[in-house]
């Protein structure tokens, strides 16, 4: 019995065994021979080009260097958005295929935001390094011009983490908005408006709204008067998504101020920068004139500061803490009257408007963010918040015009999202324990970075709520930036952050 | 990453080249010496292998260059100076006689006169060499418009007075390499056989460790040149050029940079940080220092102390000491163990008395020119600028510590915008002042105050 029992057990075992084989056979051989053409044939770009029907893709790549060029070659599509055979090929195209199978099924092409994909730290999750390098092997071509030369031997000595794309963007899809990679010394110095320009500033004798007018131009922005106050600053322990140096909650007094309605516009800054921008001077040379009273301002930017978005009302963006304190100096010298950055408490008060909630509207700020499964999958719900605040979810990954939105209580835009916006104080986590004074307090005597508030159009639900504290990141702000030193007024990595303005209002003034 | 792959393929086609060129003696000389190879040594050879006749260009014809083109003749067949180019006349007629008493004669129509004489040079097209040997401040123009111009190049140390200088100087490195153009830098100890031998040591672990250096070129007050009725500001400064840092960079750059490449080559890297001190006690013309003391922190608790010096009646010497766990050596051809004892030492070849030589039987001087023909002919790639441009910015580290009295970082100096020099070059009055720098003010930038003052 033993014997038969461990024959049979042979016997069967022997016939699964061809049967496997049999059936394995069958399944891999086609597998095998057809594999390779499948392989090729989903790596073609019309393969690509036949889900990818939106004009991001195809249009956009045929204008670009990588189709219309001298040479006459094609980089395909998977060439750069697959990395090269050896270097992770198999896994990558089996991660973007099941990504973009889902996509085929589950989304609808139309509603995707193929602008937003653009951005550079989106656009990093499907461009590869080794894909560049694969075909740009020397980075020092004869041809290769001073600042490229030190741009390429900052990336080649760089220890932080840095990307070709870091610097050429648009290098695959070509992007009418964007200027080339370099100084653009005609920047904002065209001139549009015909009206004859403001003799003199505002005149202001007591303390109400009022219009400010920039003398020698035609640019005019509202400045709202807020009367002083107690409030809550900070958020309790129990808001939803708030963090730990958001509290402990404290009771601030805040003097009168005016703050101004909107962000600081292109027209705005432009003005600042005709006036005073220093055309030819090397970074890093703050000129003390002679004079005393001179402002030195800006040098000429790298690229397109805009982003290409438009100027005008728009929130000038990208400039530095420190251009835009300069700013604040130059506009206090053409005005006669006392401009700044606002201290975050300021900040906070004008923000909150007399509310205590997360936003100065009614809503949670878990129900407003697009974090979590099902809220990526349906959206979140964006009653109340759409209208009044330009974040992640209701943007087309740019700035807006502040008529996109409606006021806070006290009749001012976009305190929270659309830019961030400086604010005077350094930045430091534990401030809010170690103030004893609340008094229109003004940040840790000393520090690195400075705040920024409210948040904005790259920020989630959570980031553009009253009590959400931020601050600035100048290292990597300014990490592609090929000068050495690097630029004092702009940043290089850096195109969601502005600023507004607040007026201090002089105690001889009427109420 | 590409970088490697290219080193790769160089390293291919540089054993192609040797198999190519059939030169048995070398083949066989690397086989005995494979370490030769793999420290990045160059070879020592009695003399450049022939090949292809090479013509050579001078750019900068005083003494320095008009020796260099000498040393380039003489280290193997078939080379030739073809061309020469200096800001000054009279310094091209002075080369030009020099090779006419050897025989050699430089056709008129290939000399050039001039700031642009060294573009109408490389644009020569016959000329395959050029030898760079202006004022460093000229360097990093003359080279990039070299690599340019397809022009194999033999330059001069330092390769530049300042840190936008030394970029390009690297920029330029990096795209000779990309093409296969050979690069010899004027750093001779790097190619003196006593120097190869001791280092070869010193990483067998001779000394052990390394845990300090010290660096030194004391000597007499150096050459200079009072000011000649008719000379405007620019020709008296470039005839005067020894004398102002924006020309030579001061003498921690043009000599000491020769010391302090050899503790960077024997350490293996370049320091951290720089603090010093300098001063001005003798000189007369110009704006330089004639003494500095530095620190140079190459981290993890090993420095390296270097110390210049130009004043006469003073305890003078150059030279180098590395000091290490188990013993020092100078550098050059003595070993010691902790004990003071002489551990090993170098063998000079005898005369005819039997008695020492106490020098290499080739002059490194000539050795170098003899690496980089040979480099041209077999194929076996080198490029030095970039290591002599880090050497130079480190003396560039080191001068500005002393200068302002600050602490000087490495990733500080290597960005910095500091460029140095008129931005336009040309004869006449120079509209700018050169004050001798004093410790405890601001570092040094580009001096464009334009306040009219009278040049010393």
């Amino acid at each position: 019995m033993k014997f038969n029992l461990s024959q049979r057990k042979t016997f069967v075992g022997r016939k699964t065994k061809v049967w496997f084989f049999i059936l394995g056979l069958l399944v891999c051989v086609p597998i095998f021979f057809s594999g390779k053409k499948v392989f090729h044939i989903t790596s073609t770009d019309r393969y690509c080009m036949s889900c990818h029907t939106h004009p991001a893709a195809d249009q956009s790549w045929k204008l670009s260097t990588h189709y219309n060029n001298k040479s006459g070659t094609i980089i395909h599509c998977v060439e750069c958005h697959l990395p090269p055979e050896g270097h992770g090929y198999i896994t990558a195209k089996a991660k973007h295929g099941f990504k973009d199978v889902y996509g085929y099924y589950f989304r609808d092409s139309a509603a995707i935001d193929w602008q937003k994909k653009k951005l550079l730290e989106n656009a990093r999750g499907f461009v590869y390094e080794s894909s560049c390098l694969n075909c740009h092997q020397n980075l020092f071509p004869v041809t290769l011009s001073v600042n490229g030369g030190n741009a390429h031997l900052f990336y080649t000595t760089s220890k932080e983490p840095l990307n070709c794309i870091n610097c050429h963007l648009n290098v695959g899809h070509y992007d009418r908005n964007t200027a080339a990679h370099t100084h653009d010394s005609t920047f904002g110095v065209t001139i549009t408006s015909t009206e004859p320009p403001f003799p003199e500033p505002a005149k202001v004798t007591k303390f109400e709204n009022f219009t400010e007018m920039i003398p020698g131009t035609r640019v005019s922005f509202d400045m709202v008067a807020l009367p002083g106050g107690t409030f809550n600053m900070g958020s309790p322990d129990n808001e939803t998504l708030r963090d730990a140096d958001e509290g402990p909650v404290r009771e601030v007094t805040i003097t009168r101020f005016w703050i101004a309605k909107t962000e600081v516009t292109w027209n705005e800054y432009l003005a600042f920068f005709r006036a005073t921008s220093s055309q030819g001077r090397t970074e890093g040379q703050v000129v003390t004139s002679r004079k005393t009273d001179a402002i030195s301002g800006a040098t000429p930017p790298w690229g397109a500061p805009d982003q290409g978005w438009g100027k005008g009302e728009r929130p000038a963006i990208t400039m530095s803490w420190h251009a835009a304190n300069v700013y604040c100096q130059w506009l206090s010298k053409v005005t006669g009257k006392k401009y700044r950055l606002p201290t975050e408490a300021e900040w906070e008060y004008a923000c909150r408007g007399g509310t205590e909630t997360p936003y100065f509207f009614p809503g949670s700020p878990g129900k407003f963010s697009k974090a979590g499964f099902l809220k990526r999958i349906f959206g979140p719900d964006t009653t109340n918040i759409a209208s009044r605040v330009v974040y992640n979810v209701n943007s087309p990954s740019k700035t807006e015009e502040p008529s996109f939105v409606k006021s806070n209580p006290f009749g001012l835009k976009n305190m929270s999202g659309n830019v961030a916006e400086f604010c005077s104080d350094y930045y430091s986590p534990d401030f809010y324990k170690a103030d004893s004074l609340r008094i229109n307090p003004k940040g840790p005597f000393k520090g690195q970075e400075y705040v920024i508030r409210g948040g904005s159009f790259k920020s989630d639900a959570k980031d553009v709520r009253s009590a959400a504290r931020d601050f600035t990141k100048t290292k990597a702000w300014l990490v592609t930036d090929p000068q050495m030193p690097k630029s004092i007024w702009w940043y290089s990595d850096c195109i969601d952050v502005g600023f507004r303005v607040v007026c201090e209002a002089d105690s001889s003034l009427e109420e | 990453m590409e970088n490697i792959n290219r080193r790769k393929f160089i390293g291919k086609t540089a054993l192609a080249g040797i198999g190519l060129a059939g030169a048995g003696a070398l083949i066989s000389a690397c086989k005995r010496k494979p370490e030769v190879k793999e420290l990045g040594l160059p070879p020592i050879l009695r003399g450049a292998p022939s090949g292809k006749k090479l013509r050579a260009g001078l750019i900068g014809a005083g003494a320095r260059g008009t020796g260099a083109a000498i040393n380039f003749i003489s280290s193997g067949p078939d080379l030739e100076i073809v061309a020469l180019a200096d800001v000054f006349q009279d310094k091209i007629d002075a080369c030009r006689e020099r090779f006419a008493s050897f025989n050699l004669p430089i056709p008129a129509e290939n000399c050039f006169a001039g700031f642009d004489a060294y573009k109408k040079l490389m644009a020569l097209p016959d000329v395959d060499v050029v030898i760079l040997a202006t004022p460093c401040q000229f360097r990093p123009e003359h080279f990039l418009e070299a690599v340019t111009t397809n022009k194999h190049v033999f330059m001069e140390k330092p390769v530049a007075v300042d840190p936008a200088g030394i970029r390009s100087i690297i920029t330029s490195a990096k795209k000779a390499e990309a093409i296969g153009l050979n690069v010899v830098t004027g750093t001779q100890r790097r190619h003196q056989e006593d120097y190869i031998e001791i280092y070869k040591k010193v990483m067998d672990g001779a000394i052990g460790r390394i845990t300090s250096a010290k660096a030194f070129w004391n000597q007499d007050h150096v050459w200079f040149r009072e000011r000649e009725p008719g000379w405007n500001d620019m020709e008296y400064m470039i005839r005067n050029w020894n004398n102002f840092c924006w020309l030579c960079g001061d003498h921690i750059l043009d000599t000491h940079v020769h010391n302090i490449d050899v503790i960077n080559w024997f350490l293996g890297k370049h320091p951290e940080k720089a603090i010093g001190y300098g001063g001005r006690a003798r000189r007369i013309t110009g704006d330089q220092y004639d003494f500095f003391s530095i620190d140079f922190d190459y981290g993890d608790g090993v420095s390296s102390h270097s110390m210049c010096r130009q004043i006469d009646s003073c305890a003078n010497g150059t030279g180098e000491l590395i000091m290490g766990t188990k013993g020092y050596t100078n550098c050059q051809n003595k070993i010691w163990d902790l004990g003071g004892k002489v551990i090993w030492e170098f063998e000079y070849p005898k005369d005819e008395n039997g008695n020492s030589m106490n020098q290499t039987v080739i002059p490194p001087y000539v050795q170098e020119h003899m690496h980089l023909v040979y480099a041209i002919r077999t194929g076996n790639y080198v490029n030095e600028a970039e290591q002599t441009a880090i050497s130079t910015l480190t003396g560039i580290m080191g001068r500005t510590a002393a200068y302002t009295g600050k602490a000087v970082l490495w990733d500080e100096i290597f960005k910095s915008d500091m460029d140095l020099g008129p931005k336009k070059i040309e004869f006449g009055p120079v509209n700018m002042e050169f004050p001798v720098p004093v410790p405890g003010t601001p570092v040094i930038s580009s001096l464009t105050n334009p306040i009219k003052g009278q040049i010393i």
